[in-house]
Parts: C-alpha cells; structure tokens; sequence
C-alpha cells in the first residue's frame, strides 16, 4: 500500500541517524605505543594558533592533538575541577602565573624536556612542573584615528590613560576569565612596588575610562581596530595581528614599565597519554616548533635561544621598558588578586 | 451557539490509571524522565545554593546577597526582561496583526514570514556582532552615515535593541497562530452590530488574543533571562546582567557554587513570571475550532490605507533585518572586517569545514536525535496531559514545563552540577546535551500540540464516535491529522533550537562532543569575526534546508481532510 510505504521510508529516515550515534568511533587507534597515537588538550592559545602548530606536530610524530580552547582561567579552573579525572593530558600555552597557580593546586607532573637546561630561568619551573614555550609583553594598542581626532599622543604613561579622553575609551579583558588581565593587574601591582592599595586605588581610578571587560584577552582588539574603543591593553601578539591584518592602531608602551608573560606547557598529573604528552613538550620547547612562529606570523618571542625573534616584532619591542612576571610571586597570590579585583574594582 | 466557551474540565482520579495499562505506562515513564532530568537538577542546584559541606546553610547566599552589584544585576535583568517582552510582543503583535488581517497577497506574506524567521534561526549573539559594527563611535550607520561621532553602542539601549529584533520573531509566530485561529465571523457579528475598526480590535481582536500576548510576553522574558551571550558583547561595563555574571562565575572561576547562587537569584523572576503567565492564561482557554463555520470571509478589521501603512512598517523592518544578515554574509567572506581594502575570500568557510568539521557533525546528530526525541516526548506529554484524565495530570504538566521556562544557563549549570558525579555521570557525552535540549525544548512540541488540541472542539471526535468510528479510528483519523501542525511546529522549533541554542548546552560540551554555537561564541570573543560569521551563515542555511525538507517528509504522511500546513512553525 502506498501509504504504508511512504510511513516505512520516513521512519528509516528518523532511525538511521540514532546507529551513528552509537556507531561514532573510538578517536583513537592502537598505534606503535601503548598509548596510541591522539594526545587530548587544552588550549589557551586562540584556535587559529594552535591549530597550525599542532598540524605541524602531527607531521613531525604522527600524534594528533585533540584540543578544546579556552581562556586561562577557564582552562585552569577546569583542571583544577579535574584533578581527579583528568579529562586531557596537556595544558597548552598561556602565561605562566596560570601555570604557577596550577603547578600550587598540583595539578600538573613534573617533567623537564632535553631543552630544559638550555632554558632561561624564567622560562622554567625550579621543580619542572611546566616550561616555556613563548614570551610575550603586554602593550597599549590605541586607534590612530581616534588619537588624532582626540588630539593626544599616543599614550607612553600609565597615568596618561587616567585621561578625561578616555573617558570610556578603553577596552580590555576580564580578570575572572582571561589571563591577560591577570598579567595586566599584576603590571600595575609591580610599577606600584606591589603595594596593593596603590595598585587597587589605580585600578578604581582608571575604571570610569573603562568601556567594556571583555571575556578574553585579545576580545578588544578589533573594537579599538575599528575605533569603537580608543585603546586597550594587550599582548603585543594580539596586537601586532590586528595591525598585520590592516587595521590603523598605534602600539605603544608605558616608561614606568609593564609585564612579559611565558607561555607554558605542562603535563596533568594522572594525564593517560604521558609519553605523547612529553613528546609534545619535547617538541614545543626547542626551535622545532618555535621556527613555525614567524611562518604563520604568530608574533611570540621564541624561549629556544636558537631561534631568531621575528623583525616585526623586535621593531615594535624596541625601546620598550619590560619586565618579566614573577611567576612564584604571581602563582602565590593569583587567586586572591582576582578575587580582590572582581570585588574591589570590577563589583565595586 | 456558544462560539467562546471556556473548556469543562473533567475530574482526575488514580482509577483512571488502573483501568488503563497503557496509560499507566505513559505516566510511568514520563514521570521518570521528569524526575531524572527536571526535579533533581533542579534540587541539586537548590541544594548547592543553599548548604555547606552537606548542611543546609545560607552563608553562600548571604554572602553574594549582601553585594549590592547581585542586586544591580538582577534589577537590570529584570528591567531588561520586561522591556524585551513588551517591545518584542509590541513588534510581533504587528507584524501577526498586518501578516493575518491586512489581506496581504501570497508573495507579501512569504516574504514576510522568510525574513522574520532569520533572527529565529540563527545563533543567538549574530544580531550582537552586526550591531558593533553598524552603530558606536565608527559605526557603519551612526559614523559613517549619519556623521556622529560620540554615540556610545555599549549598555542596555543596544542590548535591548539586539535582543528585541532576535526575540520578536518568536512573539510573531505566537501571535500569528493565535490571530488566524480567530473565527473572522467573530470579528464580521461586530462589524455588523455597528463597531467601528478601532473598536473592533479593542473590544474583539485584542482581548480574544490576551492568551497570546500574554504567552509571549513569558516566552520573551525568559529568552531575555537566558541570554548571555548579548549583554557578554553589548551589554559594557555598567550595566551587568545575571545570565552573563553567572555564566562569566562558572566558566571563569568554575565556581559552580557561586554559579549556582545566582542561578537561584535569577530562579525567582523567572519562575514568578512563568506562575503569573499559568494562571492568567489557564483562566482563558477560548475554543474558536469548531468544526461547523469553516467559511473563510475576507477580512474586514484593516482599510487600505491602514494596510499600505502597516505594510510599509513591516517591509522597512524586514529590511532592516536583512541589511544586519548582508553585513553577516560579507563578514564571512573578508579576512577582516572593517580594515582598509579587503578582497573577497572563501577562507573563513574553508576553515569551518576542516577544522569546524567536528563541530558540524557533532551539532548536527545532536540536533537531529533530540529533535526526534523532544518531539515525541511533547506530543506524548501534550496529548495526554490534555486529553486524558488521569492522576498527577496538572502536576505532570507543571512539572514538563519548568526546563522551558527556566532560563537556559539554570538548566546548563544544573546538569552540569548533577551529572559531573556518580551516580549518574553524563558530562563528557552527547546524550547529556541531548537531555538537556529534549528536556527544555521538547515544551516547544506540549504547548503546540496542547494548544492545538484545546481549540479543537471535542463535538468533532464525538461526532465521529456516533458515526461508529472505534476510538483507534477516531484518534487515527481525526486527533492524529488534527495535532500534525503541532508535530510540524514542535519538530521544526527542537531542531531549530538544537542547532542555534547555547545558554544551556554551552556548560555540556565536552572534549568529544561540542557545538558550533559554542565555537562561534569562542570565535566571536577571540574577534575571529570571519569564522565566527560564517559558522552563523552556516547555521542559517542548514537549519533552513533542513527545517524545509522536514516539513516536505512529513507532508506526505498528512491524512486527507487534516488542516493544511503551510509552514513549519504551525498556522
């Protein structure tokens, strides 16, 4: 009967897609190792970043990386939460003071790749619980034309963003999710010899100025890029990306200084991939990954010293007073300041 | 004869259930369903709000209630939820209003209907992106067409705006559905009797439609309640709402406590409203089905005039629409957006089908197998709860609805809070996304079918039954091709729902499983405008050939004499 057909079709039609549902295969496939050959991540590096360079090491091992992205506090309250079921074996990139926060909650496994001892201080921990594969300072990143609509200068002061100009010009990240801000606070905590009313006073200050928190570090730089917002603080990799990708912004830095954040690796402690996770390391810390910054145009700082700093990015640093976050320090008290800050400045 | 009569409610005793095994059945299961995936979410949440170290306590509470910012937040929310609801019902009543009684040629309404439905079926926060570009200091339409300068785009004017245009739609397809159900010799006994138009629509149209509007106004303000990711990108530093405080709480700090305390902050609104709206509407079941007038009379309630104006309004709207969905179609195709001279590029679409691939398959199973399910389970649920009587009927009812009226991050965090631990682990699969969509959105697919079956009268199965039709028959024959329109609507809206919804699932995905809504909010706050905008175009495509097809599949099971379909979204 027609009718009964037409009801057959359409209920195949409905059930075939519940067998994919069961049938969706297993990622990963015995390979030469015990553990296959698909290492899972999390990555706080953007999508765009990570993606090439885990490309990269899966022509280089054969090993696939699995990753999810997330924002520094993200990835670190998850491995936090975690702990005992790790759900991936690598953290991946992001600035140190998240790993050093990690590395005090013991979430990660002591490991120091053959690079480790070829490795500047600060670029490692004492323990080995991560290493660095980056560095990468904070900036001002303002709008050239707004700049000269406003008549000012290109802001070289941290007091000068204090400005009646910026009056709710500026734009840059939330502490509670992104790691850029906790590198930013933790800029202004040092120029004011940590003393931590100054800093805070500075910050309550300064917010008025403030158009938009966004959720993660870079989440302002296309608004100043396209003048919505005036200026933002950054990492200089954001901001070199949004003047290579033809937007008009200055990039400039204050006298009084401001911070340069490694980016670490880590292994989870308990991860189930640990040798493929080590070899990533392995990997990521010598100048087999680290050539592939300047060919994507990733604007980092290479930790190998064998690895020359791209042009474009030693230009823009020129001249620039930069220090180096102190990640016992920063580790110590990170959740504390965040905290001090949602409630002192962001609540306040 | 008695055109509005209220519906005569029979009792509900346990003795229907005994005599009945397959409803017995029925009850059982839903009840479980119910139970494991509404009630003890949603007593996990509670629970966690309110205790410490496993004892009741309302330290937590206390603590994020003596903040005076939770209480700014939940004022904003509010205000905003009542604003989104009034103006999005306003606009939606308008445009039901010109789409049903301005006698519009076919071409007219089709093309009302095809641009409404872009807000409804793309991902929530494209409306947001489109608007920093258009409006702010260098905005497109505000910079560079109007010449301001200073025109601030950040706080609760352009959040309201975003979240009205993408809401509205919603309130439309409510209102259309209401107002075409209106008998129009309703409206002709008062044209004859000597009524003016205005009075007409005052003392006919618009109490007749209170049900709708009222309907509305909840769904509106519930979707405004659950929408984070608007005020997250619009919504700037001095106006902070919950949704995306609780979100920012759980995501940022994985505090899923201090999630949960707001979540039970935001709890009170929305459950008040979603009380209010149960007994308000409940108290105005109107039957304007028949079965016996059939005549279609051309309407009356517009003159021309009226309707050129009315048609005006509209078609600039929608045009408006479509100049925010142009601006989407040409981000996706430039590597960046608003920067010097940009060329034509099909790079962000390559990138979302290689490394968005996963993404993409994932949403479409997922969609795919809760639309299924959630529409079962609202047509199951819709039938039963109004067409037997039975024992626990009303609570059963209530009970169905609570995920869909709460907002989605309550719903997201509560899963996520529940099934993180034995003796249920969910989290990390598919089929915990799936729970959540069918058990939120599966409403969509009770209300339809429940309202259909309200406003058939019950004389037209009892007239079948007297001709010696079984009551197989009569519910193959005539319930079945009768509630289709609430199968069509609840299928459509799950998917839909499925494949652009992020407020809930947003907390579920997982290293294996994960959304393209949830790549495009990542995309979109890491300012990858072009993926993120074709991910949008994506969307926006697949659901509307899918919801397309569906609609022709399930044409072909449609019984003859069963009410025509036009659209998917019922009417």
């Amino acid at each position: 009967m027609e009718s009964k057909r037409r009801i057959l079709i359409v209920a195949c039609l409905l059930v075939l897609p519940f067998s994919l549902l069961w049938a969706t295969p297993e990622v990963e496939s015995p390979g030469e190792t015990d553990e296959g050959t698909v290492l899972n991540a999390y990555s706080i590096w953007p999508e765009n970043w990570a993606t090439p360079m885990f490309e990269e090491f899966e022509k280089a091992t054969g090993i696939h990386v699995n990753f999810m992205r997330f924002s520094s506090g993200e990835a670190l309250a998850r491995v936090i939460a975690e702990k005992d079921n790790p759900q991936v074996d690598v953290l991946f990139g992001g600035p140190v003071e998240t790993f050093g926060a990690g590395a005090r909650e013991g979430v990660f496994e002591a490991y120091k790749p053959p690079a480790y001892d070829q490795l500047e201080d600060r670029f490692k921990d004492a323990d080995g619980y991560w290493t660095a594969i980056a560095d990468d300072p904070l900036c001002f990143m303002s709008n050239r034309e707004w700049l000269e609509a406003s008549n000012i200068e290109a802001p070289t002061s941290w007091d000068d963003i204090l400005g009646p100009e910026y009056e709710d010009m500026i734009q840059f990240a939330d502490a509670r999710t992104s790691g850029t801000a906790v590198t930013r606070i933790f800029s202004i905590l040092e120029v004011n010899d940590r003393d931590e009313d100054a800093a805070f006073d500075y910050m309550r200050r300064l917010k008025p100025n403030v158009q938009l928190y966004t959720k993660s570090g870079g989440g302002g730089t296309i608004p100043v890029g396209l003048g919505q917002a005036g200026m933002g603080i950054f990492f200089i990799v954001d901001a070199l990306k949004t003047q290579q990708a033809g937007y008009d912004v200055v990039i400039s830095f204050p006298e009084e200084g401001i911070a340069t954040a490694a980016e670490g690796i880590a292994i989870l402690k308990g991860a189930e991939h640990p040798g493929l996770a080590r070899q990533l390391i392995d990997w990521a810390t010598t100048d087999q990954m680290q050539k592939f910054y300047e060919e994507y145009a990733i604007n980092f700082i290479p930790t190998d010293p064998g690895v020359e700093i791209q042009q474009t990015l030693a230009d823009a640093l020129a001249g620039a007073n930069i220090f180096p976050i102190d990640a016992e320090y920063s580790g110590a008290n990170r959740q504390r300041i965040v905290e001090k800050w949602i409630s002192d400045v962001l609540q306040e | 004869m008695p055109v509005v009569a209220r519906i005569k409610k029979k009792s509900d005793t346990f003795g229907n259930l005994i005599e009945d095994p397959a409803l017995l059945l029925s009850v059982v299961v839903i009840w479980a369903f119910l139970g494991l995936f509404v009630i003890w979410p949603l007593a996990k949440i509670l629970f966690m709000a309110f205790s410490d170290a496993g004892r009741l306590s309302l330290t937590g509470v206390g603590a994020i209630l003596s903040k005076k910012y939770t209480w700014v937040a939940a004022r904003n929310s509010i205000l905003l939820g009542a604003l989104v609801g009034f103006c999005g019902t306003a606009l939606g009543f308008f445009f039901a209003f010109t789409a049903v009684r301005a006698n519009l040629s076919k071409g007219w309404s089709r093309l009302l209907d095809w641009v409404i439905i872009l807000p409804l079926i793309s991902p929530p926060f494209t409306m947001a992106i489109t608007i920093i570009f258009s409006f702010g200091p260098r905005g497109l339409i505000t910079h560079d067409l109007l010449g301001m300068d200073h025109f601030r785009v950040y706080g609760m004017w352009s959040t309201l705006f975003a979240e009205t245009i993408t809401y509205f739609p919603i309130a439309y397809i409510t209102l259309k559905g209401i107002l075409a159900g209106i008998d129009p010799t309703v409206e002709d006994m008062a044209f004859s009797l000597g009524s003016s138009r205005w009075q007409v629509f005052r003392k006919v149209t618009l109490p007749l439609s209170t049900p709708g509007l009222a309907n509305s106004f909840l769904l509106l303000f519930a979707a405004s309640l659950a929408d984070f990711a608007t005020p997250l990108i619009l919504a700037g530093n001095r106006f902070p709402v919950l949704p995306t405080e609780a979100f920012l709480q759980i995501t940022g700090l994985f505090d899923l406590k201090g999630g949960a305390v707001l979540s039970s902050v935001l709890l009170v609104p929305s459950f008040t409203v979603f009380l209010l709206q149960r007994y308000w509407v409940a108290r105005r079941n109107y039957v304007t089905i028949t079965g016996k007038s059939g005549s279609q009379t051309k309407f009356k309630s517009v003159g021309n005039i009226t309707k050129y104006f009315f048609l005006l309004i509209c078609v600039l709207t929608a045009l408006f629409i479509l100049y925010f969905y142009v601006l989407l179609l040409y981000a996706s195709l430039v590597d960046a957006f608003g920067a010097g001279n940009q060329r034509i590029t099909l790079n962000n679409y390559r990138m979302i089908l290689t490394s968005g691939r996963m993404a993409i398959a994932d949403t479409l199973l997922i969609a795919y197998v809760g639309m299924l399910l959630g529409c079962l389970f609202g047509v199951v649920v819709g039938y039963i709860t109004a067409k037997k009587k039975y024992f626990s009927r009303k609570l059963m009812e209530f009970v169905a609805m609570i995920n869909y009226a709460l907002p989605g991050t309550i719903v997201g965090i509560a899963f996520l809070i529940t099934f993180n631990n034995r003796p249920l682990v969910l989290t990390g699969t598919a089929l915990i996304i799936i729970l959540c969509n069918v058990s939120k959105y599966g409403a969509y697919g009770i209300r339809s079918t429940v309202a259909i079956l309200q406003q058939i009268h019950p004389s037209i199965e009892e007239a079948s039954q007297s001709l010696g039709a079984t009551s197989t028959l009569t519910f193959r024959r005539i319930t079945i091709p009768l509630i289709l329109p609430g199968l069509f609507s609840g299928l459509g809206v799950v998917f839909i729902r499925s494949m652009t919804a992020i407020s809930a699932t947003i907390f579920l995905v997982s290293l294996n499983w994960t959304l393209i809504t949830v790549r495009i909010l990542e995309n979109m706050t890491e300012l990858h405008l072009g993926v993120a905008a074709a991910f949008s175009v994506f969307v926006v495509v697949v659901v509307f050939v899918v919801t397309t097809g569906i609609s022709f599949f399930l044409k072909m099971l449609r019984q003859p004499g069963g009410m025509r379909v036009t659209s998917l979204f019922g009417s």
